[in-house]
């Protein structure tokens, strides 16, 4: 995404809206991100834990492929922690603001 | 252009390297094969291989359509001929007692398989090495 867009996209949010609709909608895109992020760490997850299996039992299946599905489980599952630590930093950094 | 492009990239060179090893072990398995199906020695065989064409590869404002790995194009079948030697015995000799054996150098093929290994390690060294960037980019921001 470029900045242009980006810009866009804050301004549109910005407009104040009679009854907080900005707000809902914003969650609900967010929400949906989020769910879509955790849906495909699941997929990465499912997939290494497949290879594993199939090795196990002895099917067709090339070692390395397994490993590489693991290596991708394990940077997707890192960077789901990674995100999940800084909205969880901007929450707390929120909950101290003093009003 | 996403994160795993590399590994998927890596991925399909393991596979390929893979497959040439195998086609060396099973050109030293065959070096005294004199006996085949389709009649005559066993023949040498070695792979072929070639690019997998991805989707254009967007460089900023420029697309430029770029390799999206390696797959094996064909196995191809030597057809040096093969070796005679003269043995009366051997129930696969020709009328004049000769048999042909197969057209298999053991040295060639050990160099192959040396050179599938290395090209297997770079490969993997690739994987790592692309692996080690994606957790130092996780690092961004981390105090």
């Amino acid at each position: 995404m470029d900045p242009v867009s980006i810009g866009k996209r804050l301004l549109e949010v910005s407009q104040p809206t009679p009854s907080g609709q900005g707000a809902s909608k914003l969650a609900d895109s967010f929400g949906h991100a989020l769910a879509g992020a955790v849906d495909s760490l699941d997929q990465t997850q499912r997939a290494a834990d497949d290879g594993a299996m199939k090795l196990a039992v002895g099917d067709q299946v090339e070692l390395h492929d397994v490993m590489l599905a693991q290596d991708r489980a394990s940077m997707s599952l890192e960077l789901a922690v990674q995100v999940r630590n800084k909205l969880v930093e901007a929450y707390q950094e929120i909950m101290r603001m003093q009003v | 252009m996403g994160v795993f492009s590399v590994l998927r990239i890596a991925g399909s060179a393991l596979t390929a390297q893979r497959l040439r090893m195998t086609v060396a072990a099973s050109n030293i398995a065959n070096a005294e094969t004199t006996n085949t199906p389709t009649g005559g020695p066993y023949r040498r065989t070695s792979v072929v291989f070639s690019p997998i064409q991805q989707s254009p590869l967007s460089v900023g404002a420029r697309t430029e359509s770029a390799a999206g790995g390696v797959q094996v194009h064909s196995m191809i079948q030597d057809q040096a001929p093969p070796r005679m030697v003269h043995d009366p015995n051997n129930p696969d000799a020709d009328p004049d007692g000769n048999v042909a054996y197969p057209n298999v150098d053991l040295v060639t093929e050990m160099s192959d398989m040396l050179a599938a290994s290395r090209a297997y390690e770079a490969s993997v060294t690739m994987i790592n090495v692309s692996k080690s960037m994606a957790q130092k980019a996780l690092e961004i921001g981390r105090l």
